[in-house]
């Protein structure tokens, strides 16, 4: 389990690219300000124009965390005489001196603007332990990622400089049995949850959490990563260049059963708690894992095999969620791709793969720009968000994709899921019923009318036109499996009762007809 | 899940047909909403109140007869089914007492007492008899092929062309969405069962209509050719161009089931449809071995043909069957693949053997000809090929590492709360 080394550059990092189509990714300034924001004492101040402020501190914060602003970020403001004739240095330095109190740590973030511009931030004084740092995101050219990665490290190669502070209760002393965990930040798709299920792993087989590493942490805190035993990345995307200085024994946050007991098993053979992690594994299966076994024994899992699945996220979810719903659950992977990283499909890709897809998925995990791909292509195929971006609200603990809880939570969703395409998929909906025309002696006195070959009755038998079977089919097989029976039933249904008023045969117009009526509930 | 649910579940899903479902409480109403809502139609479901004093009272009939009335005059559909349960069953409603109709609605009194019915299976051969019944013997010249019983929604439309083929055509299939389907019944010139339990209906329609009626259906090799040819027989067609038919759909299937070969695997089957038996013979056509078949439909004189072909190929066929006889015979072989009920293939997947609920896997399914065999058979194929999963999971939940396999001599006659006795089910678990 324990994580390939690699340089940051190797896993984030935004190709040059000739055209983008829905972004799936912030910029560098984004993903700085981010890490620097999540330490308790950190207080961020950047140096671009309004926006680059309130777009990512104001506005996309309420959607990734619901935090309605982040108060410890402020702006320089470039204004149109900074940018063309003063430069920033003047107005910075007085957003920053305002930022600048007792107990908190100042970080200057540039933005696009500034980098453009050259702002002259080399005047602000580095030397002096606990005064503001300066930190280049390189926005134009990084992604978020890239610059979360870059930005911790920088915080490593500073920890002499951050001032701890007076009140600050003392750490406890090294235990050998303490695990750092490095990431979240703000920004990172339900990491509320999986920080919630690693500590409940981490407790259940007796290891302490030396430190959650920024998002509960100061940045005086930043050396005493040194004091653990071993080191936990959650994600891929960032992190693994800290947790490669740190030089501890690295462990990847774990995905589905086989991940997470490899996982608790190897970090238990590093920090000697063998045992402990033996008799918890065995306490999950009868409890947390309880319900996986009642699940994956039940029915539901019999549609698994046949409900093919997309997954579109960042490479620890992505990679997660397949290793998990595809090697372990067993259901198909139509279609995965990156978003974020050098290896990121463009949204172009990923509609061309989604919409062509056959049998469509039954479920797509991913980020707003596959819902939208979702909605105008008119896939059949049920969302379920599993990235940024997309307005979704994850502060509730109970949601983990990570560990076994994830495991439980997975599974329980794939099947809500399951049960939800079924609902939208129900033969009859609620409407009064058809009225009678005549009292049924009356119609059968009558005589014709009902099973009249080819007649225009309204109970004429109807044939079909073998182009329009095979159409018919065609179609049908973009139906996710498990509700093909009763879409085929609703579609035969409608062919023959149009084909009954135009003269007793279906043919292709009255197939495609009935087709372009039909719209999955959802 | 309650038997009457199987006549409630085709009902329900009539367009033009308005159910009444008297029930036996709130907590049989509420069974009954729960399954219907869940995967039979997104439509109510409609209830006169009961409670003892209802029932003391006799007020349930009047409360009935007004929502009847009610219901026919503000609209008016083809048809109000009164589906009486258990309890109104045995308390003995005078239905004879309401009107057959009122307007343009037929009411049509459908008795589904679960204690007697027993199966799904017996509850839709009952809603197909009582419909029919209220039907005359004979309207006009007849002609065609009514299909009988739930099919793929394809299946009418391929029995239809195979039958064009031979001068025939399908008249009507039911149970259908129409009460014009089952109207339409009485202008066929044969019935067709396509499973075995329809038998009091086509019993019923040969005494009052005089409609013969052929075993069967077109599935498996042999099964396609013989219905074919039993078909064109009673319809009195060209034996030639039949025997050519028949002889073109049998290639087919044959074709088709050779690009799933099966022999060396063994599959158990058991399950309470009544056409398991069509299941297994594909299984056994295609090299399989199937030692043992259960469903829960009592022995039946349409299936008689079909068990004695199943019981030559080295099956036992066990009518009637219950949980207890099914983990019985779990233990009794090494089986590589379990199409079950839900209780047997939770039991299986503890064993890690890789199984299937059968209504699960037969509903979404074609059976007949080469399509349905290659259907089938391909998903037979990839549940044996998930074995590892199936292996990894059990092992990881049990306690010694490997699966619980258990092999012993099997004794139909288990009794359950020994079998949870043994197995430690009331012994409680400190850390639940």
């Amino acid at each position: 389990m324990a994580l390939k080394q690699e340089l940051p550059s190797d896993v984030v990092n935004t190709p040059i690219r000739k055209r983008v189509t829905d972004l799936d990714h912030a910029g560098g300034d984004t993903g700085a300000m981010q890490v620097f924001a999540s330490l308790r004492d950190g207080n961020v101040v950047l140096d671009g124009p309004v926006g680059c402020h309130v777009m990512p501190a104001v506005a996309v914060i309420n959607y990734t965390d619901s935090i309605p602003y982040l108060q410890n970020v402020t702006c320089s403001e470039l204004s149109e005489n900074e940018v063309t004739i003063a430069g920033t240095l003047g107005v910075l330095k007085e957003k920053v001196a305002r930022a600048d109190v007792p107990g908190r740590q100042v970080f200057i973030v540039s933005t696009p603007m500034s980098e453009l511009i050259g702002a002259a931030w080399t005047t602000v004084d580095e030397d002096v332990k606990g005064s503001p740092l300066f930190f280049n995101a390189q926005s134009l050219d990084d992604d978020e990622w890239y610059a979360r990665d870059r930005a911790l490290l920088f915080l490593w190669q500073n920890r002499e400089h951050f001032v701890r502070a007076p009140d600050a209760p003392p750490r406890p002393k090294p235990s050998g049995k303490s695990v750092n965990v490095i990431g979240p930040t703000y920004g990172c798709f339900n990491s509320y949850s999986d920080i919630a299920e690693l500590k409940r792993l981490l407790a259940g087989i007796g290891a302490q959490v030396n430190l959650i590493y920024p998002f509960e942490a100061a940045s005086y805190d930043t050396a005493a990563l040194a004091d653990a035993t071993a080191t936990i990345v959650m994600y891929k995307e960032f992190g693994s260049s800290l947790a490669r200085e740190v030089g501890l024994p690295t462990f990847a946050a774990p995905f589905g059963l086989e991940d997470t007991t490899a996982f608790l098993r190897g970090l238990a053979k590093t920090l000697d708690l063998e045992a402990q992690a033996e008799a918890f594994i065995a306490l999950e299966k009868k409890t947390t894992l309880a319900a996986w076994q009642d699940i994956w024994r039940s029915t539901h899992s019999d549609f698994f095999a046949n409900s093919p699945i997309a997954i579109v996220a960042p490479p620890a979810y992505k990679d997660g969620l397949e290793r998990y719903l595809g090697g372990e659950l067993g259901l198909p992977i139509a279609y995965s791709a990156y978003r974020t990283g050098p290896q990121s499909a463009p949204s172009e890709a990923v509609r061309e793969a989604l919409a062509n897809a056959s049998p469509s998925p039954m479920l797509i995990f991913g980020s707003i720009n596959e819902r939208m791909i979702v909605a105008q292509e008119k896939l059949p195929s049920r969302f379920y968000q599993a990235s940024f971006p997309g307005a979704v609200v994850r502060r509730a603990t109970g949601t983990p994709f990570m560990g076994y809880a994830g495991a439980v939570w997975l599974l329980q969703t794939v099947c809500e899921v399951l049960f939800d395409t079924l609902f939208a998929n129900l033969p009859t909906s609620y409407a009064p019923p058809q009225r009678a025309e005549k009292p049924t002696a009356e119609v059968m006195r009558d005589g014709q009318g009902i099973a009249v070959e080819g007649g225009k009755g309204q109970n004429s038998v109807v044939t079909w036109t073998d182009e329009a079977k095979a159409l018919s089919e065609k179609v049908v097989k973009r139906v996710p499996f498990f509700v093909r029976v009763s879409v085929t039933k609703k579609m035969r249904a409608e062919a023959e009762k149009l084909a009954r008023e135009r003269g007793g045969t279906v043919d292709v117009a009255v197939v495609e007809e009935v087709v372009a009526a039909y719209r999955p509930r959802s | 899940m309650c038997p009457a649910f199987g006549a409630i579940r085709n009902l329900l899903r009539m367009e033009d047909a308005m159910p009444i479902v008297i029930s036996s409480g709130d907590g049989c109403m509420y069974g009954h909403t729960f399954v219907a809502h869940f995967y039979v139609a997104n439509r109510p479901i409609f209830s006169p109140g009961v409670s003892s004093q209802m029932w003391a009272k006799g007020s349930v009939f009047d409360e009935l007869k007004a929502m009847v009335i009610e219901m026919a005059e503000k609209h008016q559909p083809s048809l109000i089914p009164i589906c009486s349960l258990c309890v109104s069953d045995t308390v003995g409603l005078p239905f004879e007492l309401l009107p057959k109709q009122i307007g343009n609605t037929e009411i049509v009194y459908v008795p589904l007492p679960a204690y007697s019915v027993h199966t799904h299976a017996k509850a839709k051969d009952i809603v197909v008899d009582s419909l029919v019944w209220r039907l005359p013997s004979q309207r006009k010249a007849r002609s065609g092929v009514n299909l009988i019983g739930e099919v793929f929604p394809s299946d009418p439309i391929r029995i239809d062309e195979v039958l064009r083929r031979m001068g025939s055509h399908v008249n009507t299939h039911v149970p259908g969405p129409r009460w014009a389907d089952y109207v339409a019944m009485v202008d066929g010139s044969l019935n067709a069962p396509l499973h075995p339990f329809y038998s009091e209906s086509v019993k019923r329609m040969k005494m009052k209509q005089g409609l013969p009626f052929v075993e069967g259906a077109p599935v498996g090799i042999a099964g396609t050719y013989a219905w074919i040819r039993s078909v064109g027989e009673a319809l009195g067609l060209d034996p030639a161009v039949v025997e050519t038919v028949a002889v073109d759909e049998r290639d087919k299937v044959k074709a088709a089931m050779a690009d799933y070969p099966l022999s060396g695997l063994t599959f158990m089957v058991a399950g309470y449809e009544g056409h398991e038996f069509l299941l297994v013979r594909l299984l056994l056509e295609a090299g399989a071995s199937v030692p043992y078949l259960s469903t829960s439909v009592n022995t039946n004189p349409l299936a008689r043909t079909e068990e004695a072909w199943l019981r030559e190929r080295g099956c036992t066929v066990l009518y009637g069957a219950n949980f207890d006889d099914e983990i019985g015979a779990l233990q009794d072989h090494a089986y590589d693949c379990v199409i079950g009920t839900t209780p047997l293939c939770s039991h299986a997947k503890e064993l890690g053997i890789p199984s299937i609920y059968y209504t699960n896997a037969m509903a979404t399914r074609s059976l007949m000809f080469a399509e349905g065999a290659s259907d089938v058979l391909s998903l037979m194929l990839s549940t044996y090929r998930s074995k590892e999963r199936y292996h990894k999971i059990a092992s990881f939940f049990s306690e010694t590492g490997t699966p619980a396999q258990t092999y012993s001599s099997w004794s139909p006659k288990i009794d359950l709360t020994e079998h949870l006795i043994a197995n430690d089910a009331f012994v409680p678990d400190p850390a639940r």
